[in-house]
């Protein structure tokens, strides 16, 4: 079978794109991320927190406020190594089934999906078609 | 300063904290609009309910939210909120200055009972700050200003607490409760207090799985 490398680090990482689509929904997702009370309460209403032994980092909350949170905090101004940090955290530690449930009402599923997109438009996703090591099941 | 922070400052806190509000709610309907249903509604009839399939269907709704899963948490922080509003607003010192001020008071509560309130909301505080220092999931979300924060909340009512009871200097423990209040209403609509407002607006308007009622607005990019 034939051995395909990955595309991750093939280009640079576009800060001005990522910026840019920052930008787009600063009022929204800015809002999310400064409104969270940090209390943990959206911890259990995860299935992978609870399956991995009430790791922390499977916490919903976590995974937005280690995701886009950073890309707010950095302004966009990331390189590939955080970048592929944070595929974990939004694709193996998270699989957007939606149900994650916040006290205040902030909708993490979309800030999850929002740095996916992020992630994508600089070929950072997980190759599970063309690359065995990223099988993460 | 003493005199600013004990007259104008007052006046000057309570106008950022109404505009600043005013100004969070305009914004909140600025940049949602009003949902177009994406999934068309099931064609389906609804079941008639029995009284019982009513209330298990109620205690259904309950999983998965803290109600469930952290009841200690939620006995807690429903006690803190909703004692946070009602102790100043029925407090009778500060009826009492309102009175004075603008010849208008609300109904007062004995001042032995909002003395044990303002203890109950102080317990609230040490729960939570027990949790950040303590539960590893907390403190893996927890930052600096996550203490500031919880600070500003507590000290007007750590501060009430000692005034009422002449504990400390009273002239600068009574100057120091009242800038607390004022940096609390300052800092409500611009901080992460702002779910004071946000709550509501997210849970009620936004469209969501939890949603309390239609949720019939959502945001536009």
């Amino acid at each position: 079978m034939e051995n395909r490398m990955p595309n991750q680090g093939a280009k640079p990482v576009d800060t001005k794109q990522i910026k840019e689509m920052l930008n787009r929904r600063k009022d929204k997702m800015k809002r999310y991320l400064s409104y969270c009370a940090h209390c943990s309460l959206c911890a259990e209403s995860c299935f992978l927190y609870m399956e991995h032994h009430k790791d922390p980092q499977y916490m919903p909350s976590y995974k937005a406020i280690n995701s886009l949170g950073r890309l707010y905090r950095k302004r966009g101004k990331v390189d590939r190594k955080l970048l592929t940090e944070m595929k974990g955290i939004v694709w193996r530690n998270c699989v957007l089934c939606g149900r994650c449930y916040c006290p205040i009402g902030i909708h993490i599923p979309s800030m999850i999906a929002f740095a996916r997109s992020i992630l994508r438009s600089q070929d950072v996703y997980p190759q599970l078609d063309e690359v065995s090591s990223e099988s993460w099941l | 300063m003493i005199d600013f922070i004990r007259g104008q400052l007052i006046s000057i806190a309570l106008v950022i904290f109404i505009l600043g509000l005013i100004y969070q709610l305009i914004q909140f309907f600025r940049l949602t609009r009003k949902k177009e249903w994406v999934y068309p509604p099931l064609d389906v009839k609804a079941e008639k309910k029995t009284a019982g399939k009513w209330v298990s269907l109620c205690l259904a709704s309950l999983n998965g939210t803290m109600w469930k899963t952290d009841p200690q948490m939620t006995v807690m922080t429903s006690i803190f909120h909703v004692l946070l509003i009602a102790v100043p607003i029925f407090l009778l010192g500060h009826n009492m200055l309102l009175d004075q001020a603008w010849g208008i008071s609300l109904w007062s509560l004995p001042e032995s009972i909002t003395d044990i309130l303002t203890l109950v909301v102080l317990i609230c505080v040490a729960f939570f700050l027990g949790r950040r220092l303590f539960l590893a999931r907390v403190r893996a979300i927890t930052t600096l200003y996550d203490y500031i924060i919880l600070l500003i909340a507590v000290a007007p009512f750590l501060t009430g607490y000692f005034a009422y009871r002449q504990w400390f200097n009273y002239d600068t423990v009574i100057t120091l409760h009242i800038l607390a209040g004022e940096v609390m209403l300052i800092t409500i609509p611009f901080t992460k207090l702002g779910h004071m407002l946000f709550f509501f607006l997210y849970r009620f308007f936004i469209g969501s799985e939890y949603s309390f009622a239609k949720g019939a607005r959502a945001w536009t990019w």
